[in-house]
């Protein structure tokens, strides 16, 4: 653990201080201090975002730090989407969420910019990236109401149940899951010759959207009958993107083509 | 109970158990490695299963006929034996099986190495090392690295301190007030020893062939100065007495291997590889794996057939076509499932 004495550390620490802070207020149920808060962190992920695209002179998506600082960004305008567009309920967590994804870009990674190796200089290497943040971020939503139905947490008026939510939620994250894998899939045969070539990051990020795929013909098959086994399923496909996202990069157990993302 | 939905149940079971079964299987391939899961997702058990899998996902679109009714969901279904049928249409066994029944002798993959100014028609195939030959020949005119300037020099300390300076001649860093400092004196392409009056002369050779290196003064706090060679491709081993280890680092933008296709004898097709950027003639991609510099620039080129390649890109686009119409478009975003929910 590292703490960054940089601009960039600091643009960090300010926009997780504003989402735990609004965290908090909304808590305390100030909820207008709160609403006001959780705006601001999004603003202040963006600049840390924005000033390390400057830096690094790339689209920021290069290694994790870049990915869960992008990650910190997108949970604003992925709450609010939830909220008004799917009835999804969950947003004082997501302040939460903003400030867990943002710790990692924080202490544990290094913001040492770095040049991009050739095999990234690719056009699919945004869009790949882009999308596989933005799904990360809804399956962990979809973990999240999961959780509530567990602990049997009820939704505020004229939101969804948490069992409905976390059926909604996989089905906004799950397409975008299979496009960061097809997309993947495309760009490994452009530079590597393979399609798919059995690497272990693509090995689990195969298995991450199985999971999935069988939470979503258990569900056809049972429907809400087993309501709890379809939230330990929707956990169980975070725990497996969190092995795919962290575990295999970090571990020496899983030297792959993907190495460099560390 | 009746058949038809017996024979339903039956059907989603064993997909859910072949899902599963999968899922493990991909996790166990990611913890052995590309190598051994590739060759282990090959290994006749395997084949077997994905010879289940995809009649499961055929019965399953015979036995629904809501999977014909909704186009998204066909897509989807459809698609996926549209990309395991391309493929086993692309893999090994497949070209091995259509080389022997149309009799054609098309090459599944390997790589082929060529110096400047050489051409080559021979492929090592990967895997058994055997020697096949195109019916075409390819010709490397030059190869070329590109690097991102300036490159650094790191310097180690012993407790694991790091420190980068920019590899630009006259750069000077001191450590730490205590410490040494350190400056970039010379750079060189390619490093070379010579013996001229009987001293030694170290000197930049130009062309044929390339070491890097920095020539480095490193002045210690107590006064005394001394004079390193860093090699970029040689990781040095700390002189004896120093305290601090020195790398060089250049990190390449691009690798380039300028080719040309030849047909009996006349240049066919010409084009720069690059990572992401292979050549695609003849059935064939042809991409930047390797390269080298012993006895002169060579190139390492990808030799991949492109059999099954546009079958499984076809199955892709159904998958992901499917997918997005069902879950966002049909149900995510409808008015419909914005007041109801099921």
């Amino acid at each position: 653990m590292e703490i960054k004495y940089t601009t960039q550390g600091l643009l960090i620490y300010v926009a997780m201080a504003a989402y735990l802070a609004a965290f908090v207020m909304t808590l305390a149920r100030l909820r207008k201090a709160g609403r006001h808060l959780y705006f601001s962190a999004f603003i202040l992920a963006c600049v840390a975002l924005g000033y390390r695209g400057y830096v690094v002179r790339h689209v920021p998506m290069q290694n994790l730090f870049e990915v869960f600082l992008c990650m910190g960004a997108l949970v604003y305008p992925i709450s609010i989407f939830c909220r008004r567009v799917l009835r999804v309920s969950g947003v004082t967590a997501d302040m939460l969420i903003g400030a867990i994804v943002l710790f990692p870009a924080g202490f544990a990674f290094s913001d040492q910019p770095q040049h991009l190796p050739p095999a990234l200089q690719c056009w699919l290497f945004t869009p790949h990236v882009a999308v596989y943040v933005l799904a990360y971020v809804f399956m962990a939503k979809a973990a999240y109401q999961g959780l509530c139905q567990l602990a049997d947490i009820k939704p505020r008026q004229n939101m969804l149940e948490p069992e409905q939510a976390t059926y909604r939620m996989i089905r906004a994250g799950f397409p975008l899951l299979t496009l960061g894998l097809i997309l993947g899939s495309i760009w490994g045969k452009i530079a590597w010759g393979d399609y798919w070539g059995w690497d272990p990051k693509e090995s689990f990020s195969l298995a991450s959207w199985l999971v999935y795929v069988g939470y979503f013909h258990f569900r056809y098959m049972f429907g809400k009958k087993h309501a709890r086994l379809n939230s330990i399923w929707a956990l169980l496909g975070l725990a497996v993107i969190i092995v795919t996202l962290f575990w295999v990069n970090l571990s020496q157990l899983f030297a792959g083509l993907h190495s460099y993302a560390t | 109970m009746d058949k038809t939905y017996k024979s339903k149940r039956v059907v989603l079971w064993l997909g859910l158990v072949l899902i599963a079964a999968l899922t493990i299987l991909s996790i166990y391939g990611a913890f052995v490695g590309a190598a051994r899961a590739r060759s282990f997702f090959n290994s006749v058990p395997l084949i077997l299963y994905w010879f289940v899998f995809l009649i499961v996902l055929v019965l399953g679109i015979g036995v629904f006929p809501r999977l014909v009714r909704t186009p998204s969901l066909l897509l989807i279904h459809a698609g996926c034996v549209v990309v395991l049928v391309g493929s086993m249409w692309a893999s090994h066994r497949g070209h091995a099986i259509r080389n022997e029944l149309l009799g054609t002798d098309k090459i599944p993959q390997g790589s082929m190495q060529i110096y400047e100014g050489g051409s080559e028609k021979h492929v090592v195939l990967d895997g058994t090392g055997e020697i096949k030959e195109l019916p075409f020949s390819i010709r490397l005119k030059d190869f070329g690295i590109e690097y991102y300037q300036p490159g650094y020099l790191i310097v180690q300390s012993r407790n694991g301190k790091t420190w980068r300076i920019p590899a630009k001649v006259g750069t000077r860093l001191q450590l730490a007030p205590d410490l040494m400092t350190v400056e970039i004196v010379r750079k060189f392409e390619n490093f070379k020893i010579t013996l001229e009056q009987g001293k030694h002369q170290v000197i930049d050779q130009p062309g044929g062939g390339s070491n890097p290196a920095l020539e480095i003064r490193v002045d210690h706090s107590s006064g005394s100065a001394a004079t390193r060679y860093v090699f970029e491709r040689f990781a040095g081993h700390p002189h004896p007495g120093d305290e601090f280890q020195f790398i060089y680092q250049r990190m390449a933008r691009e690798y380039t291997s300028r080719v040309e296709v030849l047909r009996d004898g006349r240049v066919v097709a010409q084009k720069n590889i690059e990572v992401n950027h292979p050549l695609h003639y003849a059935g064939y991609h042809f991409y930047q794996n390797s390269y080298g510099s012993e006895a002169g620039w060579y190139t390492v080129l990808g030799v991949v057939s492109d059999r099954g390649l546009y079958i499984v890109y076809a199955g892709y686009a159904m998958l992901c076509v499917g997918v997005f119409w069902l879950l966002w478009f049909r149900e995510l975003l409808s008015a419909k499932h914005r007041v109801t929910n099921r």
